[in-house]
């Protein structure tokens, strides 16, 4: 092996220089979190006092005896199957629409963004308001269900929510994957005669498939964890219809005293997305060429 | 090159020290204090409470370190770092938990001392922080529920005396349930009920039933715990009461302020409310109406110290001194919180007082609600009365479900 020159050491060692502080600190931040949570998944451990037995894989049997563990996975899982899609589609959607000469594009660009940077907090407290039973969305259709009480529509709204906040985000994102779609193919289509649908479908949905991997991708694991809305707008209730994994842990961890049991089921939820971007890998990755 | 590396070393050292920093260090010569903070007012006052504390015990060195916010998982996560305060402010809700861990200092040796006057506080108060005969916190303060009514609306309705009964109160709430402008909708109700355990519960005792008996077994399948429950649902369903959810309010007192009803079941938090937000309603306060026996539901809070403090001694003197005549003293008169001393009640004067009046009375034969069971045991509760409010269930057939829940173990 050649010794690097001493400018390649150089370059080496301001590499490490970069990558050292971020590194310490995702390190600190993140992995040994991670690998700590495994860790204790094997304990059973109220975190208030130094009494950590080890369990072996016992949180884990328990878990899956829990019919609320088995409820919440099947609330995320539908969570999930419901918000992406339709959040994918209609970002591209109002991203295709948001790259036409139409008057007052900045405006409807900056009003479709503004509640992806809205604190979750605030868009949860509104969409309270909205859905509730006198609320605007009833008056409006000359309903009377409380969206948020009733085990039937609460998810819904919960996925209304996330879905309104998260597709001018991702908006964003394929505004700029349009923008690297060449002028010339469309003009190519518009003289054989194709409509603004066709060349929707025909022209920016192909070109557009990195970045669709990619929102799926985010989507998909932000979905998967959702937390906030639900801690505010429902709490996991109506009988249980909202409460989703992340819930599942936080209410073990913080308010049943269920550390190692909590931290067994953050890991089942790890392994879940894990498996499910490996699907998508698999199966939805655009060639590279 | 070596240049480089002294400086690449340089940032590398900066960067742990940037990193741990954040680490919360403690000083272990003062003896720490943490509570919640409300708001900066209550802040204040506590502040000012430790100032005087502090001309008279000036030996002590202490440090008021107020938690602005998710309070309980904080204590329990400082607890788990042994990093906790020398003195906390306990919720009776959560004093279960931590009595059954063991992590908080048995208080009968200090509260023995005959100055300090044990059997001066509301025994129901005293109840929440003990299990067996050891005690575990000092109550600073409570809130029992009572009935708050509209005045004008019993007025307007002909009622000279808010209800006494179960009966009374079903009645009088019908008859204060109306509709104005003629949408076929209640725009006023009789009486906002929370679909909450513990409003429950206040119905419960007095009807003689108990959601865990003395024994520890489940009370919920039991006559006198089902009847009440179902006069409880019976209210709503027949249309004498509603939730709050229903008028698209976050909790009763909000109906009870902007006037969309006449009765309503709250305490102390309150009072502040409508005497700030809603100055034009016309209120009185009076016992909860009586079922087979008077009962009420107390929520208290107290001063504990972790097992693990190595202040003890002085950890004491502030409990001591902030529960004392004194220190009671110049928090109620400022503030809106009630003495958990019957002595300075009397002192001060406050039986006098209309309105605090009916909080000290009803303190006399209230209740608080703990379990023994798993902490889980709160959210079941709660989904099983979600069964009935939100999903059609009867009574019985929620509590059946919570009680096989509960039975089969999971919540362990």
């Amino acid at each position: 092996m050649p010794q690097p020159s001493t400018r390649q050491r150089d370059m080496i060692t301001i590499a490490w220089l970069f990558l050292g502080f971020p590194l310490l600190l995702i390190g600190l931040f993140v992995f040994f979190p991670i690998g700590y949570s495994l860790f204790i998944s094997f304990f059973d451990w109220n975190l208030v006092t130094n009494q950590r037995t080890f369990i072996g894989l016992a949180n884990y049997t328990r878990l899956f005896s829990d019919s609320l563990f088995w409820k919440s996975t099947g609330n995320t899982i539908l969570y999930t199957i419901g918000v992406v899609p339709i959040q994918t589609f209609l970002a591209l959607f109002l991203a295709f629409v948001m790259n036409q000469k139409i008057r007052g594009r900045s405006f409807f660009r900056a009003a479709f963004y503004i509640p992806a940077i809205t604190s979750s907090v605030v868009t949860s407290t509104l969409f309270i308001a909205l859905f509730s039973k006198q609320g605007l969305i009833n008056q409006l259709f000359g309903l009377e269900n409380d969206w948020l009480t009733n085990p039937n529509t609460a998810m819904l709204t919960i996925m209304a929510n996330n879905i309104w906040t998260t597709s001018g985000y991702f908006m964003v994102s394929f505004l700029a994957g349009l923008q690297s779609i060449p002028n010339s193919l469309y003009e190519a289509a518009r003289i054989d005669g194709a409509s603004t649908w066709q060349q929707f479908w025909k022209i920016t949905v192909p070109m557009v498939r990195p970045v669709t991997y990619f929102v799926l991708v985010l989507g998909l694991i932000g979905c998967f964890q959702v937390f906030d809305q639900i801690f505010i707008m429902s709490a996991g209730g109506p009988v249980n219809s909202t409460t989703t994994l992340s819930y599942y842990v936080y209410v073990n961890g913080f308010k049943y005293f269920k550390l190692g049991y909590a931290a067994a089921a953050a890991i089942v939820l790890a392994v879940l997305i894990f498996s499910a971007n490996q699907v998508q890998n698999r199966y939805f990755k655009p060639e590279v060429d | 090159m070596s240049k480089l590396t002294t400086c690449w070393r340089y940032v590398l050292v900066l960067s742990i020290v940037f990193t741990f920093s954040g680490c919360q260090s403690t000083d272990t010569k003062l003896t720490r204090l943490s509570g919640w903070s409300s708001n900066p007012v209550e802040e204040k006052l506590v502040a000012g409470v430790l100032a005087d504390f502090h001309r008279e015990k000036p030996a002590v060195n202490f440090k008021y370190e107020p938690i602005p916010g998710n309070y309980t998982e904080k204590i329990q996560l400082m607890l788990g770092t042994h990093t906790a305060p020398d003195v906390f402010y306990l919720r009776g809700e959560t004093a279960p938990s931590y009595m059954r861990f063991n992590v908080l200092e048995p208080l009968n040796q200090y509260a023995a001392d005959t100055t300090f006057r044990i059997d001066d506080f509301y025994p129901a108060l005293l109840k929440s922080f003990q299990k067996g005969d050891t005690l575990y916190g000092v109550p600073k303060d409570f809130n029992p529920y009572v009935l708050f009514y509209n005045k004008a609306m019993f007025g307007e309705a002909g009622l000279t005396h808010p209800p006494q009964n179960w009966k009374e109160l079903e009645a009088f709430s019908r008859r204060m349930t109306k509709d104005t402008n003629g949408d076929g909708k209640p725009d006023q109700y009789g009486l906002v009920l929370e679909p909450t355990i513990e409003m429950i519960m206040a119905f419960v005792y007095q009807n003689g039933g108990d959601f865990q008996k003395e024994d520890g077994t489940l009370g919920i399948l039991d006559k006198n715990f089902l009847d009440a429950l179902e006069y409880y649902v019976r209210l709503y369903r027949t249309g004498a009461a509603t939730i709050p959810s229903d008028l698209s309010a976050k909790w009763n007192g909000e109906c009870f302020g902007t006037k969309k009803c006449a009765m309503v079941i709250s305490s102390g938090w309150l009072i502040p409310e409508l005497r700030t937000n809603y100055n034009d309603v016309d209120w009185g306060v009076a016992e909860l109406p009586v079922g087979r026996q008077k009962a009420t539901i107390v929520f208290t809070n107290a001063y504990a110290m972790p097992k693990e403090s190595i202040h003890k001694k002085d950890g004491w003197q502030i409990i001591d001194y902030l529960t004392s005549q004194d220190g009671l003293k110049s928090v109620v008169k400022q503030g809106l919180a009630l003495p958990p001393r019957r002595s300075v009640a009397q002192n001060l004067g406050l039986y006098n007082d209309p309105v605090k009046r009916v909080f000290l009375q009803s303190a006399e034969f209230a209740r608080t609600f703990q379990t023994t069971l798993p902490e889980r045991w709160y959210e079941e509760a709660s989904v099983a009365l979600q069964m009935i409010y939100f999903d059609n269930k009867t009574p019985r057939e929620a509590m059946e479900a919570l009680n096989r829940q509960i039975e089969s173990g999971i919540l362990q």
